[in-house]
């Protein structure tokens, strides 16, 4: 069997096991927790979430 | 140490003539001053490419309903003309404009300065002589003549390292982030500096430096060319997206777990998309078929992205007013669903089979690359060049011809030839018409074309000189501003200083 | 909590798919394509291009042609391409091996040009057409290219014999004659031989036409 037709083989088994198995690994070991948290990641106390950025047309130039 | 323990330090040690507001902008502004330098390098090259590029396009545009302007010049002849254009804007402009936002947005995200930022510096020099060079060689006739791969063999290993730098840079960065959360747009930044040397690399070596054999260039030459929008520009441009609308109006993205489903789905299927640009052409049916079907996946993270933001936008529309930010990544966003739309339409062979071959695919590729990336690009630079450069925007008028001129420009444009095109194409698929019949039909089109490019060139010349004239300011001696746009918009009015 | 590493493989594992689907199987697939020899007449097909054609395929890649002229076929009764006489037969894998670049086009502002060899053999209706496409195709869009020809005075002994047969407003000026370039020659050597019409079994020309 030719090698090529051996990586394309493997590969069509290898990348799905692969994937669920890092999935299955990230998601036991916790990673995957309080996940949509990092919604807020753009905010800071700088610049809290409610406070708009970037007004500078129109009437808020002077 | 926290932002605040660094205002009172601060504070204690600067006298006179600054508000808590500027302490307490003090990390922020740590961050942006250290991206300065190599983000400013990419904006400014990036937009000497844009003229160049416009340039390039009028010409091109003329040539195609005056084929004798011009017609002694070797050198601009149309089909050097269009390629120069095609790779001024995207490998001049396009990309250093991303790699500009990309590097900020990173620093933001990771809540770090930039390490070590004249190495990426020294990138954007590189790039920008291998970009040059290629487009040289294209000029002289060196052009390789392969879609969207035009810079011949020498220029491109110098693209490539740079490439590779600024892809380490990026990761080393991200490694290094003092936020252990991950923002969706931190994703769509790495996916996209790891995706494209891949995919720059092996279009490279199996199309230039050791060629395939046959149709299977083709292949590879759209698996890439496709690619390069699916998965660098695409990417950077919803990165963009979805870091400044919920920043510009104060509001956190609507759904997280939304553009968890949109990451993962653009990933699983975009890369799979190319080979719909070869329907009914030379190939096995299997590989146009699961491009096919893989085109028409897309409506899965297309129709989640634009669900998302528009339910985040929603009651905040009266904030485009005030925000040129704000309107050009919601002009680039529409954009993306519109453009996303009108691909997997024209990935069905019955669509195809009239708008494949004609200036309705001319149309689709302006909507995608302009309507959408270029105009969130746009976007970002309002963004970020203020904070970088600590100057406002020193005319407002001027962004207010940016974004008309650009935006009926690109509307007209899109709307005039993705119609003109499906005719176009109609009339071909008529063999009673005479060939000559088809072409006449339709010059009155591309004149319009030409005038909307007018459009367009004097947007791109309006923020040429609003932003020249910004960095002026920045040399300039620097006075504090009576009201800062720098801070957000309830502490607009100066307050007790 | 962090999920970089995972992030990271998912990233690459994702472009490994279409790396895989669309790059290494085509190259199974197609990479060793080749000639195909007719059982009956001995024929191979197809054949590689002279020299002479091969260097205009050079001046075919610099000059951009690909950009308004397609080079494939689609089949009959998807679009007008064969109804158009574009093509006996659609085109497929096989009559593209030879080919470095391979220039199937995407955008037809001009004709196919599949088989202008075919369709069209006379040199001076080449050589006449790339000076001014206006001289045979009044109307077309296509350029004008005056830099592949010379225009020099006539020699003591008369016009030269390749010299083109211009008339009214393309003529040169009294006593100059303009002559192809071997840039010129070379190109339309190139669009001479540009012909897919080999009887291939996953191609099979009508039986009346094949003969």
């Amino acid at each position: 069997m030719p090698v090529i037709t051996l990586i394309l083989l493997g590969s069509i088994l290898l990348l799905p096991a692969a994937a669920l198995l890092s999935l299955r690994w990230a998601s036991r070991s916790g990673q995957l927790g309080r996940f949509d948290r990092a919604a807020l990641l753009p905010f800071d106390e700088e610049e809290p979430v409610g406070r708009a950025t970037d007004q500078i047309l129109g009437d808020n130039r002077r | 140490m926290s932002s605040t323990t660094a205002s009172k330090t601060l504070q204690a040690i600067l006298p006179g003539d600054f508000s808590n507001e500027d302490f307490r902008r003090a990390k922020l502004a740590e961050i942006d001053a250290s991206c300065r330098t190599p983000v400013l390098f990419f904006f400014v090259s990036g937009l000497l490419w844009l003229l160049a590029g416009t340039l390039f396009a009028l010409v091109a545009s003329i040539k195609l309903h005056t084929p004798g302007f011009l017609a002694g010049w070797e050198s601009l002849t149309f089909g050097i003309v269009r390629t120069v254009h095609l790779n001024t804007v995207v490998y001049g402009f396009c990309s250093q404009a991303a790699v500009g936002v990309a590097i900020w947005l990173m620093c933001r995200l990771c809540r770090v300065p930039l390490v070590a930022p004249g190495i990426v510096t020294v990138a954007n020099l590189f790039y920008n002589v291998g970009v040059t060079i290629g487009i040289g060689g294209i000029l002289a006739g060196d052009s390789t003549g392969i879609e969207w791969l035009e810079m011949p063999r020498y220029a491109t290993p110098i693209l490539f390292v740079s490439y590779a730098l600024i892809a380490v840079w990026t990761i080393i960065t991200f490694r290094l982030r003092a936020e252990r959360h991950l923002y969706v747009s931190q994703w769509y930044l790495l996916a996209a500096v790891l995706w494209f040397p891949w995919l720059y690399g092996t279009a490279q070596v199996m199309l230039i430096i050791e060629p395939v054999r046959g149709v299977v260039q083709a292949a590879v030459n759209w698996w890439f060319a496709h690619n390069v929008l699916g998965l660098w520009f695409t990417p950077i441009g919803l990165a963009a997206i979805y870091y400044f609308i919920p920043k510009v109006i104060g509001r956190p993205i609507h759904s997280y777990y939304l553009s968890v489903l949109g990451f993962w789905s653009l990933a699983l299927f975009y890369n799979w998309n190319g080979m719909h640009h070869l329907v009914g052409g030379p190939m096995p049916a299997w590989m146009i078929t699961i491009s096919i079907v893989a085109s028409v996946m897309m409506l899965i993270p297309v129709l989640t992205v634009a669900i998302n933001h528009h339910s985040t936008m929603i009651g905040h529309f009266g904030k485009l007013r005030h925000s040129p930010t704000l309107r050009f990544i919601v002009f680039g966003a529409v954009s993306y669903t519109l453009a996303s739309l009108q691909g997997v339409l024209s990935a069905l062979r019955s669509f195809s089979e009239v708008a494949h071959f004609t200036h309705h695919t001319v149309a689709h590729a302006h909507l995608g690359m302009y309507a959408f990336f270029a105009m969130v690009m746009f976007g970002s630079m309002y963004y970020i060049l203020p904070r970088i450069t600590g100057r406002e925007w020193p005319s407002n008028a001027l962004i207010s011809i940016h974004f008309w001129g650009v935006a009926i420009g690109i509307v007209l444009y899109v709307v005039v030839l993705s119609g003109a095109g499906f005719q176009q194409g109609r009339m071909m698929n008529d063999p009673t018409v005479k060939f000559l019949d088809v072409v006449k039909f339709t010059i009155p089109y591309l004149q319009i074309r030409t005038a909307s490019g007018l459009l367009m060139a004097v947007g791109h010349v309006a923020f040429f000189v609003n932003f020249g004239w910004l960095l002026v300011r920045m040399f300039a001696p620097y006075r504090k501003p009576v009201v800062s746009i720098l801070a957000g918009a309830e502490i607009a009015s100066p307050s007790g200083k | 909590m962090s999920y970089g590493p995972l992030l990271f493989l998912g990233i690459l594992f994702t472009l490994a798919s279409s790396w895989v689907g669309l790059v290494l199987m085509p190259q199974r697939q197609l990479g060793a394509l080749g000639q195909h020899t007719d059982t009956n007449t001995a024929a191979i097909y197809p054949q590689a291009r002279g020299g002479e054609a091969q260097q205009g395929a050079e001046h075919y890649r610099a000059l951009g042609c690909v950009y308004c002229h397609t080079q494939q076929v689609r089949p009959e009764g998807y679009g007008a391409d064969i109804a158009r006489g574009w093509g006996r037969r659609r085109t497929v894998s096989r009559d593209y091996i030879h080919d470095k670049p391979v220039m199937l086009g995407t955008m037809r502002t001009g004709p196919d040009l599949t088989n202008i060899g075919e369709r069209q053999s006379d040199y001076s209706w080449h050589y006449k057409h790339l000076y001014n496409p206006q001289i045979t195709s009044a109307g077309s869009v296509m350029p004008p290219y005056p830099f592949l020809f010379e225009t020099r005075p006539i020699g003591p002994t008369g016009p030269s014999t390749n010299a083109l047969a211009l008339e009214g407003a393309f003529a040169p000026a009294a006593g100059h004659e303009v002559v192809p370039t071997l840039r010129a020659r070379q190109l339309v050597e190139y669009l001479r031989s540009l012909k897919s019409s080999g009887d291939l079994p996953e191609a099979p020309l009508k039986k009346e036409e094949a003969q």
